[in-house]
């Protein structure tokens, strides 16, 4: 791209969208009635452009588009926040990681050391400690703690002594455990549990090694995109099938042991290798970068004093995937490295959330403060609303609510979903009131534990809503332009979020936080390593998994599954929702048929679908 | 957003939308456009009736925090204010505005000592965890109120033991029919009548007709049919009523219609299953209903020609429970429960409906 200067980009881009005839600026005019929200169209329009370069969190993109997001937010009539001068939240984070030299070797009684250095041997793991450590080796199967909360009883270091060690473990979860135990043990597998589990009974180091009965096997693990800030406390590896013989030369050979534990059988211990010690050095060099929040506030129209919790927040990521995204992209091959321009995603939350501050600008009589708070680096993992919730500039207990925006440009029959409704008891009466009047097609869904910021915000025990129209064949693709927005109801949508504001900001005592347990389905998967090639859809209450589309030659596409089908079963498994599917995805086997029933159309048919092994 | 991807699966998602039923979706969208939820609040609400005007909605939702039965609310339909119209104490059910006065009428047990125990042993049980299947009681404490519009003040109208309920208001606002199991209360039963007693006490349910500023004196019965017979409402030009009878096994239900004395009862629906909640639209030409004969959970909506000469047609295809429905006054939209929102609960609904649509779709059904 053409690098601009940031001000003449500012300064560019307000005047681009300056010109465009319903440019909210032209209507803070006096003639302007006084209800008239600022319609939702430029913002997108000017955040979706090519100009901004799909706003790649700590890009120069961003921060044009965070200058653009000030510049609006002053003409809205919003300011800093008491205290401060500008509109920006600055923070730090990991944009991506890569090793930076590790080595490994081993030594076995007498012999002289075998040392491994080129990086198909041995590779740090994304959360490793920078660290060299020696020590005595111990062998401890997969490595796997199932909490005693769960009543199971698998644990892997039950009867090792690992304090000081450097412990060796398989990685994923025994191969040939029935599919009730597969599907348990999977949940525990993630190698980020594996090393707290170790770290935890006071190992110094853990070294992975992929089994030769395992998929992947014998290859060390790529490093993963991970947005850790520091290590986690141990120095973590995984190593190739090389150095796994050097280590277990003088006993058992791997594989035998390995076929043990794949009976999943808990009894199955792992051991201490004697005489064998190992020196790892773990090395991590991570890139660090600077990402900033636009946060900015429209002022009560009276004196604060007495009101509690004074403040209500609204709030929309306005980062998205940029050019050369990570992991988050679904672009096709052909489409790679070019801007992913996000207008759903998220500069319709963002429109929406401005034309509220501009609504409620006009607004004679706010009790509370408006806090608009425009977050970035979410799409690496609502970086930049946890920056907010851990270091509030509004300490979080003065927030009376957080009203959130992610995707709610495309409207489809007039249904908007609603989440995080179980945050409070006042949700459901004030939704209920506002819709009369805004008359959508309302799902409610109680959980907070969305992948969206709110998050952040029900952590922080806020009493929280979110408000989105869905995901859709364009979700994190090139192609969600901003010529595909619904602009009409996307203006409704803030429409309403403004009426919900409004009667939060008058609503005392303000809404009472309730916490909402998280279930188990919600809990991050990053252990799953099958890979079918589906790509779901998102719709509302109906049974089984609606498929948007299938990745090109993956095993989907060649079980002839396409765009429309509906998975109802996959190997004997109902399945009813998202999470039913990913559940189901641990019980299946790399490279064994699973059988699946789908609906297309009114026909329901059966395929055989055959899971590859995801890297 | 951030969904997570797993191996290109999309997460984060809430459920998928089955291909057939978008094709059914589009069968609905004929009579129905535009659905939604009308309320959130609450365990489930349900039966929702409009003022002469349209303008306001009186409905039946368990919502409030100390009492886990229903209470009657009325929505302002441009506003959106929700507010409540019985005393909050009791059961309540069955709420209906008189056309003329504004006046409301439900049928309520405030008046039993015993409704502040109910409500803490109902609520007692729900904080267990425990479910049972939802069924409604026939308290027979269950008498009709009617409360003023003018001052809010509440009126009793009848005094009989039995349930008495399900009434509703003639379009001239003079006369209310009902449906009462007064029957079973005021005879010697039988052994085998106090067995059925217990068991379901609907069984003995029959309309009743009064005038609306009665006190509960000159009731007249107007149906003597064996069986659990309700749900009566007036024809649009009140020259009839309109209401289901059930079988004596009370698994088989037909709506029916008659003369305000009781007399030329006529049958209209025949499908050999559950078919209910009769209204006629205003413009007095069909009967919109509900039945499970499609599945015994699945209650859908449909509707038949006022004489029954047709075969109905169905109106709504969604799993689970469409029912009670309810024209606005004229005739534009309709009002029904359904738990379509998810969940087993059932939510009021609103749509426009299609009259053109339905008036067409009637001339093409085969003869009954």
């Amino acid at each position: 791209m053409r690098t601009w200067t940031r001000a003449t980009l500012a300064v560019l881009l307000t005047a681009a969208v300056a010109t465009l005839p319903a440019h909210a600026a032209a209507q803070t005019s006096a003639q302007a009635p006084a209800s008239a929200a600022p319609p939702t169209r430029p913002f997108v329009q000017a955040l979706a452009s090519e100009r901004l370069g799909g706003r790649e969190a700590g890009s120069a993109d961003e921060r044009a588009a965070g200058d653009y997001l000030a510049s609006q937010l002053m003409i809205l009539g919003a300011r800093p926040l008491p205290g401060r001068k500008d509109m920006f939240q600055s923070f730090t984070f990991t944009a991506g990681s890569r090793d930076g030299g590790s080595r490994a070797a081993v030594t076995a009684g007498s012999t002289a050391s075998k040392v491994f250095s080129a990086a198909k041997d041995v590779q740090a793991l994304s959360f490793s400690d920078d660290a060299e450590i020696t020590g005595p080796v111990v062998f401890a199967g997969y490595g796997i703690v199932v909490p005693e909360s769960q009543g199971f009883g698998y644990d892997s270091f039950a009867t090792l002594d690992v304090k000081d060690k450097v412990v060796v473990v398989l990685r994923y979860f025994p191969e040939d455990a029935d599919q009730q135990t597969r599907g348990i043990l999977a949940r525990y597998s993630d190698l980020r549990y594996k090393a707290m589990a170790a770290r935890q009974r006071g190992a110094r180091a853990l070294v992975v090694v992929t089994g030769p009965r395992s998929p992947n096997a014998g290859t060390t693990v790529p490093m993963a995109f991970d947005t850790a800030i520091a290590g986690s406390g141990i120095a973590a590896v995984s190593v190739s099938s090389d150095v796994g013989t050097a280590i277990f030369a003088g006993g058992k050979p791997l594989a035998d042991a390995q076929k043990d534990l794949d009976t999943g059988n808990p009894h199955v211990a792992g051991f201490a290798l004697p005489g064998v010690e190992m020196t790892i050095k773990a090395a991590v060099t991570r890139e660090r970068r600077t990402a900033r929040n636009v946060v900015a506030y429209l002022p009560a129209t009276a004196p604060v004093t007495g009101v509690d919790k004074p403040w209500v927040a609204v709030g929309a990521h306005y980062d998205h995937l940029g050019r050369n995204a990570h992991s988050g992209s679904l672009a096709a091959r052909e489409d790679a490295g070019r801007a992913h321009l996000g207008a759903d995603d998220n500069a319709s939350g963002v429109a929406a959330v401005l034309s509220i501050a501009g609504a409620l600008a006009r607004q004679p009589m706010r009790k509370r403060h408006l806090l608009i708070g425009l977050w970035s680096a979410e799409e690496i993992g609502l970086l930049g609303s946890a920056a907010f919730v851990g270091a509030p500039p509004v300490p979080a207990d003065q927030l009376a609510a957080y009203l959130n925006f992610d995707m709610v440009g495309r409207m489809q029959d007039n249904k908007l979903v609603v989440q995080a409704t179980g945050t409070s008891a006042a949700w459901a009466p004030i939704l209920e009131r506002v819709n009369v009047a805004a008359g959508f097609d309302l799902t409610v869904q109680p959980d907070p534990f969305q992948p969206t910021d709110v998050s952040s915000f029900n952590q922080a025990s806020v009493p929280s809503l979110s408000f989105t129209t869905g995901a859709h064949a364009d979700y994190h693709k090139p192609s969600d332009t901003a010529d595909k927005i619904d602009y009409e109801d996307l203006d409704r949508v803030a429409a309403m979020a403004a009426a919900i504001a409004r009667r939060v900001m008058e609503l005392d005592p303000p809404p009472q936080f309730v916490k909402v347990e998280q279930s188990a389905q919600t809990v991050s998967r990053t252990g799953v390593r099958i890979f079918t090639g589906t790509v779901p859809d998102y719709a509302s209450a109906a049974k089984g998994l609606l498929l948007g589309g299938v990745v090109g030659g993956g095993p989907a596409e060649q079980a002839g599954l396409q765009k429309g089908d509906v998975i109802v079963e996959i190997a004997g498994q109902a399945i009813t929702n998202i999470y039913d599917y990913t559940y189901a995805l641990d019980l299946l086997k790399i490279g064994q048929p699973a059988k699946v029933i789908y609906l297309r159309g009114t026909d329901r048919r059966e395929t055989t679908l055959i899971p590859a092994a995801r890297r | 957003m951030r969904i997570a991807i797993i191996g290109a699966c999309v997460l984060g998602a809430t459920c998928a939308a089955a291909a057939a039923q978008q094709v059914a979706a589009s069968q609905e969208r004929e009579f129905l456009t535009r659905p939604r939820r009308l309320t959130v609040e609450g365990r489930r609400a349900g039966e929702g009736y409009w003022s002469k005007d349209g303008r306001k909605l009186v409905f039946q939702s368990e919502r409030q925090a100390d009492n886990p039965f229903y209470q009657i609310y009325v929505m302002d339909m441009a506003s959106g204010d929700v507010e409540r119209v019985s005393p909050g104490a009791g059961k309540t059910t069955c709420s209906f505005f008189n056309p003329e006065t504004g006046d409301i009428l439900f049928s309520s047990t405030h008046h039993d000592p015993r409704s502040k125990t109910q409500q803490e042993e109902e609520l007692k049980f729900r904080a267990s965890g425990q479910e049972r299947r939802y069924s409604w009681d026939y308290d027979p404490e269950m008498d009709i109120y009617v409360r003023s519009a003018k001052t809010g003040a509440y009126r009793r109208l009848t005094q009989a033991r039995g349930y008495d309920a399900e009434a509703s208001y003639s379009p001239d606002g003079q006369w209310i029919v009902f449906s009462s199991t007064r029957q079973a209360y005021e005879r010697e039963l039988s052994a085998a009548e106090r067995k059925q007693l217990d068991t379901d006490p609907s069984f003995f349910g029959e309309i009743y007709i009064m005038r609306a500023d009665a006190d509960g004196s000159g009731v007249r019965r107007l149906t003597s049919v064996t069986g659990y017979d309700g749900g009566p409402f007036f024809a649009p030009d009140g020259k009839r009523i309109i209401w289901r009878r059930f079988d004596e096994q009370g698994l088989i239900a037909d709506i029916w219609t008659m003369n305000l004395d009781g007399t030329d009862q006529r049958k209209l629906t025949d499908f050999g299953a559950m078919s209910w909640a009769p209204y006629i639209h205003p413009s007095g030409q069909y009967v919109i209903f509900a039945s499970n004969k499609l599945g015994f959970e699945n209650f859908e909506l449909f509707m038949v020609d006022i004489d029954g000469k047709k075969q109905p047609v169905r109106v709504t295809y969604s799993d689970g429970f469409d029912g009670l429905p309810v024209p606005s006054p004229d005739g534009t939209q309709l009002a029904w429960t359904s738990s379509r929102g998810g969940g087993r609960e059932g939510q009021i609904f609103l749509a426009q409906w299609n009259h053109e649509h339905a008036l067409a779709a009637l001339r093409a059904a085969p003869a009954r």
